[in-house]
Order: structure tokens, then C-alpha cells, then sequence
């Protein structure tokens, strides 16, 4: 028998049943899409649902298959869900008039927290939040992650200026020959100096062009694969406008520094010297 | 002397040389942080998980311990069944449920708290950091943690009410207890300053309203020996067919299922931080040899052996790759510390749960893999330099 990870409170088996025999006492559940593919179950199936496995007695119609909003809280859990009826769900669990929480609903123009403040002085055995109360804690998790890539993406911008101006100090280097012959037939070091720049610059621009491709390339590999990985439609990389602004800029500025200080450490070498005879 | 040479030349270019250690540094502290990382959440969650000895937990069916609302009936005849296999060596019931408290003081006088209900004589949850440790019938005395303290402002001695269900219609609790706080602890699996106490497991599921079923959470198992938990498991599984029985082993994949994005990215990264190095090490001494191309064309006329030439460039790629290895652990000890502390700041994790376990075998790892791609990083310019023509060079060097 197939395991189902992870599924709360409710145990339920797939069977098979002659139409009639659910013609009586049926509860009608809507299955979650990627729960009746995992479990090869179509509209008009019949399951068995009980709280233990030795008490799966309530047999069950499916009678909808419901793709749920992509939600990055639940993605890692990978919860079978189905949903039914709330007063169905109680008798089941053997717990009528109970629940977990309600929603609330606010008139035009109250103010949320200051409807919670007053549920709250007359709370015993219940606690009642503003909806934004609970966005912020529940968003907590990727508050945290977010906090992790962004360290993640510090260290690699320094790994990356530094690689940059590694670069782009052997790349000036290996002009030396061509600097000492135009230095040698009187071109001015300010003219060498912005030649090397200038080619600093266009490299700079062809590689970052270059790296926002890998970039959108790398992102659409990375959504391809944990969409299918996860059976969602949450996006997982996102390259925006802003993000490429931000690399393309930081990288043109980090070529055209690390370009600058290595063609002016060039130019302050003496000629004979890059030609190798100082 | 192919290590003299070669750090005589790392020395004629030392702008050059800092710059391409630095990069060095870098990518293999990332490479060090990654597979911390990678390595650290699986060691870290199987050492929580055996921090008392207990290697084997039983579950609701579906379920993984303390992951749902979901319970076991009739725990004493589970704990009986479980007991007389022969491989297994203690078991411990745990009840894990929301309760109330009232502060010894102060306005707003309830408090929710987690209520653990544990059998003292068998316990894999806490540690006990002050005070005394309860006795297997202790109905009258509570242990709290040090946030669970400070949330009911009650110390050791001080007595405090627990209160049990709460009824919005009726307005009062339906179970009421007064307890003696008998000790302080540590409670192994709570994150950061929550709030919660320990009584004795009947206590508790009165508490909880779940006694007349006999209800627990989950249940501890520890084998006799490390070698009797996979027959322990297996026999288990055979035996209670409403539970799930799972091995710390076991736990540790339904663990890296849900781990999976952070295993997934430390391999990514440190794979972008090996490339780092390769690219780093495989230009500079590409671009040195090219600009030495002359002075080696003369060694090899003077009669330098090809692979003392060979050897000499390998020696100054793993002399880069050496010193920024050496700066790179230090660096990415440093980083882990910073990145752990961030990660760790998740909400529900346990406060003792760490993602960047530094353990020799992963700085050793880090160290070697780092090693053997700068030296392999040398190899592309170690072959130019062996082929570059002797006549030709010396010729196009006299010109």
C-alpha cells in the first residue's frame, strides 16, 4: 500500500465500490489536484475516510478536483489535502461545533486592531488577530530566507569584484607590449590610459550582457525545474528590471575600477620596462 | 627547487598574487560554508534526534512526531507492547499539547503554554538545569523552562496554575491544577523562548481532556544497541499497524525531503565556488606562462627537464591555491557563524538545531576538493609551457 506523508488528523484509502453501495451516507469532497494524480483518483471516485486506519468508516464521493493557490508556506511540506464540508468535518473527527479559527469580517471603515483589542478583553480561550498581524508572522520564514540570500549574494559580489579585478588586471597586463611600443613612438599616457579604459569598458558591457542571459537562462532553468520538482506554480527565480539595473551597473562599475587601476598602473611603468629590458 | 622557483615568480607580481589569493579566499570559504551547510542540517538533526539515546520514534500513522495535533490511543498498551520486544531497551511517552497558565502576578493573568506530559523515569526531552527533576508520580510539581519562568513569573518553589481546556461560552478552563515548580530545565526540541512545562504524562492528558483514551504525541524508543534499531523497527512496524515507526535514520530523509531546497543550493554554490578557483587559477598562470613564455624557452635550452617545467607550474598554482585555502577556512568559519545565525533564526526550529556544523571531515573535504582543483586548475598552462618551442621562443625574444 502506498504511504501518504504527512497527513493530518484525516487517514483515507482509495476503494473501489459499485456506484449504488455510496448512494447512502456519501460525503462529497474536493480533492486537491495534485493529491487525486498521486493517488490516481478521478470525479466520481469513492474513498474511505475515517481518523485511525482501523476506522475508515465513512465512505466518501469525490466531487471536485481543485488546483489551490500556489503557496510558498506549505510547497516544502507536500501535504495531501482534500476539503469537505465543515459540519461533515466535525462529525468525522467526533468534535461537532468546534473549530479552529473564524474569519472575521469588518464593516467598511472598522479598524481591524481595534476590533481584535476589543474580542481580546473579552477573549477566555480564544485570541483574535488582525489579518496583517498574521501575514507578518507567517511571512517570518521568508523574512529569514531572504536574509540568507542576501548574505549569500554579498559574498558572492565580492567573490565576484574580486575575480572581476583579477581579470581585468591580467588582461591590461598583457598589453604590456602594446603600451611600451605606443609609449615608445610618443602617444601621451593619458591616450594609453583611456584606450586600455575604454577596452576595460567594452568588455565590462559585453560581459554583463553576457551574464544577464546566463542569468535569465539559469533563472528559467531553476523555475522549470523545481516546479516540476515540487508540483507548483510558485515561482522560484525571478530576474526583474531592478535586478539586472542593479547587477549591470555594479558590474560595469567594478570593470571599469578594476580596468582604471590596472591601466594606470600601466601607464606609471616605464617603457623600457614593459618591454621587458628595464 | 621547483617550489623556490615557483614562489619567486608568485613574488615578482605581488598586486597579481594578493588578488588572485583573495579570490581564492573567498570562493573556498563559500565552498567550505556550502558544504557545512550541506553535510551540517543532516548531522545536526540526527544529533538532536539522539541526544538522549532514543533512536527510534512511534507516530500517528502519517505522520511525523510533534508535526500534527494528531495522537496515539491507548499509550499504556503501546508502551507495553513495545516493551516486551526484546531488542528494545526503555521506552518514553511524550504528550505534547496547548495549556494555559496563570501568571503569579500581573494584570493579564493567562498565558498560553506548550504542556509537555512526560514519565520522568524515561525521558528523552529535556535536560534538567536547576532544581530537582520530577519523581515517576509527582502529581503535584511542574518543571518549567527558562522562558516558560519568565512568561508565568514563578522560580523554583513558587506554586503556579495550569489550566486545561478553555471554554469561550462558559468562560472558565475546563481542568484547573495547582503545582509546585519543582526544577528549571532545558527542553530539548523548543525553539527560542517558548513558553513550556512538564508534568507527568496522566497529569498532562487530564489537562488536555485526553485521558480517558490514554492518549500520547509520540513515543521514544531506545534499542538495546545501535545494531537492534533497523530489527527493532521492522518488528514494530509489523506489529502496530496504526503507527508509524520511524528509525532516527528514517527521519533524517523525510528531514532532507523538506531540506531540500537548501541542500540543492549548497551544492550549487559550492560548485560556482570550485569554478571560481579553476577560472581564477587556470588565467593567472595561463597569462604568467604566456609572459614567461621566453624565460622557459631558455631554462629548457640550458637543459631544465620538461617536467621540472611542468612541475614548477603546478607548484605555483597549488602554492596560490595552498595560502588561499588557509585564509578561505578561516574566512568561511567566520561566514558560517554569521550565516548560521541567521538560519537559525527560523521560526518553530529547535534553538539547539545548527546549519553549519564545522566538523573535521567537512573542513577536510572542503580543504582537499579545493586543493586538487587548484592543482588541476595548473594543468592547461603546465602543458603550454611544456610545449612551447625552444628555437622559435628564443628567437621571437631576441627580435
Amino acid at each position: 500500500m502506498r504511504r501518504i506523508p504527512h497527513l493530518i488528523l484525516l487517514i483515507l484509502l482509495p476503494f473501489l465500490a459499485p456506484a449504488r453501495a455510496a448512494a447512502q451516507g456519501v460525503l462529497e469532497v474536493a480533492l486537491e489536484r495534485r493529491m487525486a494524480t498521486e493517488l490516481g483518483l478521478r470525479v466520481g471516485d469513492t474513498l474511505r475516510l475515517g481518523v485511525a486506519p482501523d476506522s475508515l468508516n465513512r465512505v466518501a464521493r469525490v466531487a471536485a478536483i481543485y488546483e489551490p493557490a500556489a503557496d510558498p508556506a506549505t510547497v516544502l511540506r507536500r501535504e495531501l489535502r482534500l476539503r469537505m464540508h465543515l459540519p461533515d468535518l466535525a462529525a468525522l473527527l467526533g468534535q461537532p461545533d468546534r473549530v479552529d479559527r473564524f474569519g472575521v469580517a469588518l464593516e467598511p471603515g472598522a479598524s481591524a486592531d481595534s476590533v481584535a483589542r476589543t474580542l481580546n478583553q473579552a477573549a477566555f480561550g480564544y485570541r483574535a488577530y488582525p489579518s496583517s498581524q498574521i501575514a507578518s508572522e507567517s511571512s517570518q520564514t521568508f523574512r529569514v530566507v531572504s536574509r540568507f540570500h542576501r548574505a549569500i549574494a554579498v559574498i558572492t559580489i565580492v567573490a565576484s569584484a574580486i575575480f572581476l579585478l583579477c581579470i581585468m588586471l591580467l588582461k591590461v597586463e598583457e598589453r604590456r607590449m602594446d603600451a611600451a611600443v605606443m609609449r615608445f613612438v610618443g602617444i601621451r599616457r593619458r591616450t594609453i590610459f583611456l584606450a586600455l579604459l575604454l577596452e576595460a569598458a567594452v568588455v565590462a558591457v559585453l560581459g554583463s550582457a553576457l551574464g544577464v542571459g546566463i542569468a535569465w537562462a539559469s533563472g528559467a532553468a531553476t523555475n522549470l525545474y523545481y516546479q516540476r520538482f515540487f508540483d507548483t506554480q510558485l515561482v522560484f527565480s525571478l530576474v526583474t528590471p531592478d535586478i539586472v539595473r542593479f547587477s549591470v551597473v555594479l558590474s560595469l562599475v567594478l570593470g571599469l575600477a578594476a580596468g582604471a587601476l590596472a591601466a594606470w598602473r600601466l601607464v606609471r611603468t616605464k617603457p623600457m620596462v614593459l618591454w621587458g629590458r628595464g | 627547487m621547483e617550489l623556490r622557483w615557483g614562489v619567486r615568480n608568485l613574488r615578482r607580481h605581488p598586486f597579481r598574487t594578493a588578488l588572485s589569493i583573495a579570490g581564492i579566499a573567498v570562493a573556498s570559504a563559500m565552498l567550505l560554508d556550502m558544504v557545512m551547510l550541506r553535510g551540517g542540517l543532516e548531522a545536526s538533526f540526527a544529533d538532536l534526534l539522539l541526544v538522549r539515546g532514543y533512536q527510534i520514534r512511534v507516530t500517528p500513522k502519517g505522520t511525523l512526531p510533534l508535526d500534527s495535533e494528531a495522537t496515539l490511543p491507548d499509550a499504556t498498551g503501546l508502551v507495553a507492547t513495545i516493551r516486551r520486544d526484546p531488542g528494545v531497551a526503555s521506552v518514553a511517552p511524550l504528550v505534547a499539547t496547548s495549556i494555559y497558565g496563570r501568571r503569579v502576578a500581573g494584570p493579564d493573568s493567562v498565558v498560553t503554554l506548550f504542556g509537555y506530559g512526560i514519565d520522568p523515569r524515561d525521558q528523552g526531552l529535556y535536560q534538567l538545569l536547576r532544581g530537582a527533576d520530577l519523581a515517576p508520580d509527582d502529581s503535584a510539581g511542574v518543571l518549567l523552562s527558562d522562558a516558560s519562568a519568565a512568561a508565568l513569573g514563578a522560580g523554583i518553589g513558587d506554586t503556579v496554575t495550569l489550566l486545561g481546556v478553555l471554554d469561550p461560552q462558559m468562560a472558565a478552563p475546563a481542568m484547573e491544577r495547582r503545582l509546585v515548580v519543582r526544577g528549571v530545565v532545558q527542553w530539548l526540541y523548543d525553539y527560542r523562548d517558548q513558553p513550556s512545562v512538564g508534568t507527568i504524562v496522566p497529569l498532562m492528558q487530564r489537562l488536555a481532556r485526553t485521558e480517558q483514551e490514554d492518549r500520547v504525541s509520540v513515543l521514544l524508543v531506545k534499542a538495546r544497541s545501535d545494531a537492534e534499531v533497523e530489527p527493532v523497527v521492522d518488528r514494530l512496524r509489523a506489529q502496530l499497524g496504526g503507527a508509524e515507526v520511524n528509525g532516527v535514520a528514517d527521519l533524517v530523509r523525510h528531514f532532507q525531503d523538506r531540506m531540500v531546497y537548501f541542500r540543492q543550493l549548497a551544492t550549487i554554490l559550492g560548485s560556482v565556488s570550485l569554478l571560481v578557483t579553476v577560472l581564477l587559477i587556470g588565467t593567472l598562470l595561463t597569462i604568467t606562462v604566456n609572459e614567461r613564455l621566453g624565460e622557459i624557452a631558455t631554462l629548457r635550452a640550458i637543459g631544465v627537464s620538461r617536467a621540472s617545467v611542468v612541475k614548477e607550474v603546478l607548484v605555483e598554482g597549488t602554492a596560490l591555491t595552498v595560502v588561499g585555502c588557509a585564509l578561505g577556512v578561516a574566512l568561511g568559519l567566520v561566514t558560517a557563524r554569521y550565516l548560521d545565525e541567521i538560519l537559525t533564526s527560523f521560526p518553530g526550529l529547535p534553538a539547539t538545531f545548527s546549519f553549519f556544523v564545522p566538523r573535521t571531515p567537512n573542513v577536510v573535504t572542503a580543504i582537499l576538493v579545493t586543493l586538487l582543483t587548484g592543482a588541476l586548475a595548473g594543468l592547461y598552462p603546465a602543458w603550454l609551457a611544456a610545449r612551447a618551442p625552444i628555437a622559435p621562443t628564443l628567437r621571437a625574444e631576441a627580435t
